[in-house]
């Protein structure tokens, strides 16, 4: 049987029908969610960590550039940057960081709730990308999942298209950690 | 070989030869076309493992890149190499020059991409010292 993304991620919302507990990223805490840019000594290997990560609506994600020798960006898949596709929830505002440099910071607050994809522009051709899930358990509307690939829009890179966690897992795991 | 041709040789082999092979690379920064790399794109003035970099523009995004260490002595010349354009059957690079002269040892790897070089490519790495020496660069 073949999924489509769309038919995958609806799959996936049903989970959020779960109880507040399944999840251990459905912080509680006010301060903001840490997601942090890393690179090996010799730049072959570039990532967000973590690379997916459920929250709940209106929390603030930090972005910082922990790699010494690189610089990254957090940028929405949103046509407003590059003519890059929507993943981000239609009413929800793009962003885009530009360069950071190491120890540089980017924040945003996620109030719309939905899924909400990002990549790194230098590194999406890599495969830097990542996703996060904001929502209360049960309570994302289902236009706020966007997956098509609108006209006038570049196709994702294999890579980048391949470095999404799914939503299932975010929403179990709450947090997904790859290095 | 008579006096005329022999000049007439010698004048046609300056012409030819690259620009920067008159440049002064040994020092930075080098004179010539070269500008630092972090001036041109948002990077790290001093990138571990490479060095401080400076390139001609009009030669991105392969180069040559000029590596230097914290005192400002070349290390190594480095050619960036898309991966896009080792696969395609129509690109070649010829000729790459090592304005830096005497080539030690050379390391090929792959790197990600970075502002300036936005996709995967191939680092080739010219170095104009001995490999005990590279960790002039290591931070």
């Amino acid at each position: 049987m073949i999924l489509s993304r769309r038919h995958v991620l609806w799959s996936g919302m049903a989970l959020l029908a779960l109880p507040r507990s399944a999840g251990p990223a459905w912080a509680d805490d006010e301060g903001p969610i840490d997601i942090v840019m890393h690179g090996n000594v010799d730049g072959s290997h570039v990532w967000f960590d973590p690379v997916g990560i459920a929250i709940l609506p209106g929390r603030t994600v930090r972005w910082t550039n922990r790699d010494p020798g690189n610089a990254h960006t957090a940028t929405s898949y949103h046509p407003d940057n590059f003519q890059h596709p929507l993943r981000i929830p239609k009413d929800a505002t793009p962003w885009n960081s530009d360069y950071l440099l190491p120890d540089e910071s980017f924040s945003v607050v996620l109030a719309v709730e939905g899924v909400y994809d990002y990549f790194c522009i230098p590194h999406e051709h890599a495969g830097m990308v990542g996703r996060i899930v904001v929502g209360r358990p049960g309570s994302i509307p289902k236009e706020n999942v966007s997956s098509a690939q609108p006209q006038g829009t570049k196709p994702i890179p294999e890579a980048a298209a391949h470095g999404f966690p799914s939503v299932e897992e975010i929403v179990q795991q709450g947090t997904i950690r790859r290095t | 070989m008579s006096l005329r041709f022999a000049t007439a040789a010698a004048a046609f082999a300056a012409l030819t030869l690259p620009a920067f092979a008159a440049d002064q690379v040994e020092k930075a920064p080098p004179s010539g076309p070269y500008k630092k790399v972090s001036e041109l794109v948002k990077l790290p003035d001093f990138l571990p493992g490479l060095g401080q970099l400076y390139v001609d523009p009009k030669t991105l995004p392969a180069g040559p890149f000029l590596a230097y260490d914290h005192n400002g002595r070349l290390v190594s010349t480095i050619y960036m190499l898309p991966l896009d354009d080792l696969s395609n059957k129509d690109k070649k690079f010829d000729d790459l020059a090592s304005p830096g002269g005497k080539v030690d040892h050379v390391s090929v790897s792959y790197n990600a991409g970075h502002p300036g070089v936005e996709k995967p490519h191939t680092h080739v790495v010219l170095w104009h010292v001995a490999k005990p020496e590279e960790a002039r660069v290591a931070k």
